[in-house]
C-alpha cells in the first residue's frame, strides 16, 4: 500500500514535471459546490515528527469520506477532500490552514493532533468564521465556537480514572508528562482531584518534548516509590519511557503506568510485552466490542493492511466527518455554510464505535469513557466502563467559568 | 548515596550513547572537515535496518549488528560519492548539501517503509538488571558502554595499527603529498566517510530496544553529537570519549539537582563556555595542518 | 566601486518593482495570498539579515532564528496583552491558569506600541551583542561560532519552553489582538499590510547595502577573507564582527514582529533547529554574497514549498531535499551566482569582483602570498 503510494507519486511527480512545471506558479482555485462537490479541508501532518500519529487520522478520515461518496455523498453531492500537509509545524499549519479556508473556500477542515497546531490554526478559522474539526482529546479551557471538538476533554478522562486508581493501588501518585500545555493542565486536574480524595501527587516533572533517556526519571521513581505513575508522555517520549521503565524491572501489579495519551499506536511501538498490565484511561479502544467498532475496525485493516491499528483519535477523525456529513444532510444544499452546519451539528447523536456520541451546545463531544489494561498482544481489556455517557466540561477544573452554547460564561 | 551511584550510572549510559553517535561524526568531521547533518539519519537507518533485518529474517540486534553495520556504510559511501566528495574544499557548504540529504533520507523511509514507529525487541539473554547494594543497573545498559568502549578500541586500533589508518592520517596532514605517495585520496576519505555511517547505524540499531523507530529519531541525536565531537576536539578520539563522558555525566547529576530541561539548558551554556574558552577542544590535536 | 554601486542599485530597484508592482498585480490583490507573500517577504528579510553577517563578515550564524523569535514574542506580547484587557488584572489567560496572580515586570512596558516597536529591535541586539562581545574578544571564528549559535538557539529554545507561567511554552502565544497603529487597525489580508512588509523589507535592505558598501563593508569582507591580517593592520576585528553581527539581529527582530503580524501567533518553532538551519538554506540557495540575493533566496524557497506540498502532497520533501543538494553541487554561489555568470558569458563584463579585489587587496597587503578562505 504505501509502496503504491510512492510509486503512485513518482508517477504522477514525474509527469507533473514534463507537463505542468509552470503550473507551480500558478494557484488553485475552486470555487465551491459549482459541480457538486463539498470541499473540506484535511489538515494531518504527513512529514516531520507527528507524522507517525497524524497519517493514521488522516487515512481514517479519508476512509470515511471515501465512505459517504461511495454511499451517493450527501444528498447526491461528493465531499471533496483537499489534503494538505502542514509537516508538523504550527507555522506551516497557520498557512496551510489560510489555504484551505481562504483559497479553496473549503466549508470545514478536519485536522491536527498538537495543542500547538490547533492554536495555530484557531486566528484563521475564527477569523472567516470556519469550522475547524478537531478529533484530538486535549487540555480544555478552550470554548471556541468554530472548532468541533471530537476528542476527550480532562473530566472525561480523569473523574472516574484517578478515584479508581487511588482506590485499587494507592493514592500516591508519580506525575511525569512532556513539557507541554496538555499534560501541565492534565496534572493540575489530577492533583486537584487527588486533593479531594485524599491522595497526594509526591513528584510531577516534565521533560521536553522528544527526550528519550529515562534513566534520570526511573531513578527518581525508584527514590519516590510511589502507587502509581500517573504518564502524560506523548509519541516517541512515551515509547522510550515505557520500554526503559519496563527494562528496570518494575511489576506492574505493585506499580502500574497510568497513562491518558497511550493508545495502541504508543503500544505497538513499544511492544505488548512493555505496555501489559498496565493501564490507559480514553473513550475508545480497538478491542471494544461493538458492531459498529467491528466494522470500522475491518474497514480500516482491509483498506491499510491487517498489521494497522486503529485508536481513540483515528476513531474521532473517523466518527467526527459522518458527523459532518449528518449536519449537512439537515441543510438544504443552498443554505450549506459553516455556521449553518455548526448549528444544526448541535444535538446531534451518532452511532461511533464507541457508543452513542452526541455533540454538546459548547461544540464538545459527550463521550464514554473507558479504562483499558494492556495486554502481551498490544491490545486493550476493558477494565472499568463509564456506565453513562459524560459530558464534556472543559472548565471543569475552573470555578466560575463554563463553554456554554453562548461561548465562554464567567459567573 | 544509592541516589548519586545510580544517577552516575545513568550518566554513563547516556555518555555511551552520545559516543557511539558522535565517534561516527568525529571521523567524519576530523578526517575531512565535513559537517554532515545527515548523520543523525544514518542513525535511523541503522535502526530501521535492525527492523527490517528482525521482521523478515528474525534476526536479533546482536546477531545483526555485522550487517546493518555494512548495510549503513553502503548508504554512506553512496551519500560520500554522489555529494560530499564535491564539497571537500569548501566545508561549510556541506552543511547544506547534507541537510538537503538527510530531508531525502527521511522522505524516503517514510514512503517506502511508512511513517509509523516501529517495534525492535532487545536481546533476551541481556534482560533484567544487576543490582549492586542500593544500585540498579540494567544488563542492557552495561553491555552498550562495555559496547561503545570496544568501539572506540577498535577505531583506534583501526587507525592507529592498520594500514588504512596509516594512510588516512597522511591524507589528513597533507592530501597532496600523500597523493604523491600513490595513496588514492578520495578511496580513503569514502571509505573514512562509509565507516563512520556504518558506526552511526550500529548506534541506531543498537538504541532501537530503549527508544522508539521512527523516520524523525535522528534528528534529536544530531545536535548533541555535534556538540560531543567539538567539545572533544577535532580528530581527537579520546577527546570525544571524554566529552561524551563529561556530558552523559553532567546531564545526569544535573537532571539529579534541578530537571532534565534545567539540566539540558546548563549542559549547553556549559559547553557554550567550554568551547568559548577552549576552542581546540579538551585533548587538541598537536599535529599542525 | 561606482559600477558594483550601479549593479546594486539596479538589483535593488528590481527587487522594488517585484516586490512593490509585480507581485500584488500577479495575484490581483487578492487577500489570501498577499498575506501569503507577506510571509514569506518577512522570510525572506531574515535571510537577508544572516546574508549580511554570513556573506559578508563569514560569520556563519547557525542561532539566527533567535533574535527573529525575540522580536515575534516581544511583538505577541503586546499584542497578547491588548487582548487581554478585559481580562481581570490585565492578565493574559494562559498566565492565570498556570497561577500567576500579577502581569511580571518584565510584560509591564509591552502595553505601550512604542516601546515594543525599540524593544522588539533593542532586545535582540542587546542579546546579540552579549555573545558577539563574548565569542569575537576571544577570537572564535568559523564552525565554532557555528556551534555555539546553535547551542545557544537550543538553550533559548528550552527555557521558552520551560518557563509556561511566562511565555506560554510549546503553544506560544496564541489568541492575539489585531494591531493598533496610529489609529489603524492593521488587517494582515489587505493591501494596505502586504505594502506596510514589503516596505519594511525594502527599508531595511537599503539600510543593509549601506552597510555594505561602507568602510565598514569592505573591512567586514576582508575580516571574511582573512582576519588575523586585517587585525594586524589595527583594525578591532571583535568590533566590525559584533556591530555585523547586531545588524543582523536586528532586521531578524523586525522581520520577527512582522511574521506575527502575519501569522497571529507566536510559537518556539521559531527559534527551532529546523527553522534556523532552513534561514542558512534560504540564504544559500539566494547566493550569501548579495543582500538581494539572499532575500530572494528566502521568498523563493518558500514559495515552493508551497507550491510543491500543493501538487504533491505525498512527497514534495523529496524534491525539497534533492533542491538544496543540487543547489550545492551546481551552484555553489546559490542563484546569484548562476545569475552572474550567466550576465558574465553574455559578454557584459560585470566589474563586480572589484569590491571583492579591494577587500583582498586590503587583506594582504600589497603582493603578500595568496590567501586561503577554505578555512576550517
Amino acid at each position: 500500500m504505501k509502496r503504491r503510494d510512492f510509486l503512485k507519486g513518482v508517477a504522477v511527480a514525474g509527469a507533473a514535471g514534463v507537463v505542468g512545471f509552470p503550473g507551480i506558479w500558478t494557484q488553485r482555485k475552486a470555487a465551491w459546490a459549482a459541480n457538486g462537490e463539498i470541499p473540506v479541508g484535511i489538515l494531518f501532518s504527513l512529514t516531520g515528527a507527528v507524522a507517525v500519529v497524524e497519517r493514521t487520522l488522516h487515512d481514517a478520515a479519508l476512509m470515511a469520506i471515501e465512505e459517504i461518496n461511495d454511499n451517493g455523498g450527501i444528498h447526491g453531492m461528493r465531499l471533496r477532500p483537499y489534503i494538505e500537509d502542514p509537516a508538523s509545524d504550527p507555522a506551516t499549519y497557520a498557512d496551510r490552514a489560510r489555504r484551505l479556508v481562504l483559497r479553496d473556500n473549503c466549508i470545514s477542515v478536519f485536522g491536527s493532533y498538537t495543542s500547538a497546531s490547533r492554536q495555530a490554526v484557531l486566528p484563521v478559522v475564527e477569523g472567516r468564521d470556519n469550522l475547524y474539526w478537531y478529533p484530538t482529546l486535549y487540555e480544555g479551557r478552550e470554548c471556541s465556537r468554530n472548532v468541533m471538538y471530537g476528542g476527550a476533554v480532562p473530566n472525561q478522562q480523569q473523574q472516574e480514572f484517578v478515584p479508581w486508581l487511588a482506590e485499587n493501588f494507592g493514592g500516591r501518585f508519580y506525575l511525569i508528562g512532556n513539557n507541554y500545555v496538555y499534560p501541565r493542565e492534565e496534572n493540575n486536574v489530577c492533583k486537584m482531584i487527588l486533593n479531594q480524595i485524599g491522595g497526594e501527587a509526591v513528584h510531577e516533572e516534565y521533560v521536553p518534548m522528544g527526550h528519550s533517556d529515562f534513566s534520570s526519571v526511573i531513578n527518581r521513581i525508584r527514590q519516590a516509590n510511589p502507587d502509581v505513575i500517573f504518564c502524560t508522555l506523548v509519541g516517541d517520549s512515551d515509547v522510550a519511557f515505557q520500554r526503559q521503565f519496563h527494562a528496570a524491572g518494575f511489576d506492574p501489579e505493585q506499580l502500574p503506568v497510568a497513562s491518558l495519551t497511550r493508545s495502541e499506536v504508543e503500544v505497538k511501538a513499544m511492544g505488548g510485552e512493555a505496555a501489559a498490565g498496565h493501564f490507559s484511561s480514553a473513550p475508545y479502544f480497538m478491542a471494544h466490542d461493538s458492531p459498529e467498532n467491528a466494522r470500522f475496525v475491518e474497514a480500516y485493516q482491509r483498506k491499510y493492511g491487517s498489521d494497522q491499528v486503529t485508536h481513540f483519535v483515528s476513531e474521532a477523525a473517523y466518527f467526527q466527518i459522518y458527523q459532518f456529513k449528518a449536519a449537512v444532510e439537515q441543510l438544504a444544499p443552498s443554505d450549506i455554510t459553516a455556521t449553518n452546519i455548526r448549528a444544526a451539528a448541535v444535538g446531534q447523536t451518532f452511532m461511533a464505535p464507541q457508543g452513542e456520541i452526541l455533540i454538546d451546545e459548547n461544540l464538545h463531544t459527550h463521550l464514554w469513557p473507558k479504562v483499558a489494561q494492556w495486554d502481551r498482544s498490544g491490545q486493550a481489556k476493558v477494565v472499568l466502563e463509564s456506565q453513562q455517557r459524560i459530558a464534556p466540561e472543559p472548565y471543569w477544573a475552573y470555578e466560575g467559568q463554563r463553554c456554554t452554547g453562548e461561548g465562554l460564561v464567567t459567573s | 548515596m544509592d541516589a548519586f551511584l545510580n544517577q552516575a550510572f545513568a550518566g554513563l549510559s547516556m555518555a555511551s550513547i552520545l559516543l557511539m553517535v558522535a565517534l561516527g561524526l568525529a571521523i567524519i568531521y576530523g578526517a575531512m572537515g565535513v559537517i554532515n547533518l545527515a548523520h543523525g539519519e544514518f542513525v535511523m537507518l541503522g535502526a530501521y535496518s535492525a527492523w527490517l533485518l528482525q521482521t523478515s529474517l528474525g534476526l536479533g540486534i546482536l546477531v545483526a549488528l555485522p550487517i546493518v553495520f555494512l548495510m549503513v556504510a553502503l548508504v554512506g559511501l553512496l551519500v560520500e560519492r554522489g555529494v560530499v566528495r564535491w564539497l571537500y574544499h569548501r566545508p561549510l557548504d556541506t552543511i547544506l548539501a547534507t541537510w538537503g540529504v538527510a530531508i531525502l533520507l527521511q522522505q524516503l523511509v517514510r514512503s517506502v517503509i511508512g511513517s509509523e514507529s516501529r517495534y525492535v525487541a532487545g536481546p533476551t539473554i541481556l534482560d533484567g538488571n544487576l543490582v549492586l547494594g542500593g544500585v540498579v543497573m540494567s544488563n542492557y545498559r552495561i553491555f552498550l558502554i562495555f559496547f561503545s568502549l570496544a568501539v572506540v578500541a577498535a577505531t583506534w586500533f583501526l587507525l592507529k595499527r592498520s594500514e588504512f589508518g596509516t594512510k588516512l592520517r597522511a591524507v589528513i596532514q597533507n592530501k597532496e603529498i600523500s597523493e604523491c605517495y600513490g595513496i588514492r585520496a578520495d578511496r580513503v576519505y569514502a571509505l573514512a566517510f562509509a565507516y563512520g555511517a556504518g558506526l552511526a547505524g550500529m548506534a541506531g540499531a543498537l538504541i532501537t530496544p530503549l527508544v522508539s523507530v521512527t523516520p524523525s529519531m535522528g534528528t534529536y541525536l544530531v545536535v548533541d553529537a555535534f556538540l560531543v565531537v567539538i567539545v572533544g576536539g577535532v580528530g581527537s578520539l579520546l577527546g570525544t570519549v571524554a566529552a561524551a563522558g563529561m556530558v552523559g555525566e553532567a546531564t545526569a547529576m544535573f537532571s539529579m539537582l534541578m530537571n532534565d530541561t534545567i539540566g539540558r539548558i546548563a549542559v549547553l551554556l556549559a559547553i557554550i563556555f567550554l568551547i568559548r574558552f577552549k576552542p581546540m577542544g579538551l585533548f587538541p590535536d598537536k599535529v599542525r595542518r | 566601486m561606482n559600477r558594483t554601486f550601479k549593479t546594486d542599485c539596479i538589483g535593488y530597484a528590481l527587487f522594488a518593482i517585484l516586490l512593490l508592482v509585480v507581485i500584488p498585480w500577479a495575484v490581483s490583490f487578492d487577500g489570501f495570498a498577499l498575506n501569503t507573500y507577506a510571509r514569506y517577504l518577512a522570510l525572506g528579510m531574515v535571510a537577508m539579515a544572516l546574508a549580511l553577517s554570513w556573506g559578508y563578515a563569514g560569520i556563519l550564524n547557525l542561532g539566527q532564528a533567535v533574535p527573529f523569535a525575540l522580536g515575534a514574542y516581544i511583538m505577541a506580547m503586546h499584542l497578547k496583552l491588548q487582548a487581554s484587557a478585559h481580562m481581570p488584572g490585565g492578565l493574559p489567560d494562559f498566565m492565570g491558569w498556570t497561577n500567576v496572580e500579577a502581569l511580571p515586570w518584565f510584560w509591564q512596558p509591552f502595553h505601550s506600541l512604542p516601546v515594543t516597536l525599540i524593544a522588539g529591535i533593542a532586545v535582540p541586539v542587546a542579546l546579540a551583542a552579549l555573545l558577539a562581545v563574548f565569542m569575537f574578544r576571544g577570537r572564535i571564528t568559523g564552525v565554532f561560532v557555528a556551534i555555539i549559535t546553535l547551542a545557544f538557539l537550543v538553550a533559548v529554545q528550552l527555557v521558552f519552553i520551560e518557563e509556561q507561567r511566562y511565555t506560554g511554552g510549546q503553544n506560544g502565544l496564541t489568541g492575539l489582538a489585531p494591531l493598533q497603529l496610529l489609529g489603524w487597525r492593521v488587517d494582515n489580508y489587505s493591501t494596505q499590510f502586504y505594502y506596510l512588509v514589503a516596505v519594511c523589507l525594502m527599508t531595511s535592505l537599503a539600510i543593509g547595502l549601506a552597510l555594505v558598501r561602507s568602510k565598514v563593508g569592505l573591512v567586514l569582507k576582508a575580516i571574511r577573507e582573512d582576519a588575523s591580517r586585517v587585525r594586524f593592520f589595527g583594525y578591532d576585528v571583535a568590533r566590525y564582527e559584533t556591530l555585523a553581527f547586531c545588524t543582523s539581529a536586528a532586521i531578524a527582530g523586525w522581520a520577527g514582529m512582522l511574521y506575527v503580524l502575519v501569522l497571529e501567533f507566536a510559537s518556539p518553532t521559531y527559534m527551532g533547529v529546523a527553522f534556523s538551519l532552513a534561514i542558512v538554506i534560504w540564504c544559500a540557495v539566494g547566493g550569501r554574497e548579495s543582500l538581494v540575493a539572499a532575500a530572494l533566496g528566502g521568498i523563493i524557497v518558500n514559495l515552493l514549498e508551497g507550491r510543491l506540498s500543493d501538487m504533491f502532497v505525498d512527497g514534495w520533501t523529496f524534491f525539497l531535499g534533492a533542491l538544496f543538494i543540487v543547489v550545492v553541487l551546481v551552484a555553489p554561489r546559490g542563484l546569484f551566482g548562476l545569475v552572474q555568470s550567466a550576465v558574465r558569458h553574455a559578454g557584459k563584463t560585470i566589474r563586480s569582483e572589484r569590491g571583492g579585489a579591494r577587500a583582498r587587496w586590503l587583506a594582504t597587503g600589497m603582493g603578500a602570498r595568496r590567501i586561503d578562505n577554505g578555512g576550517r
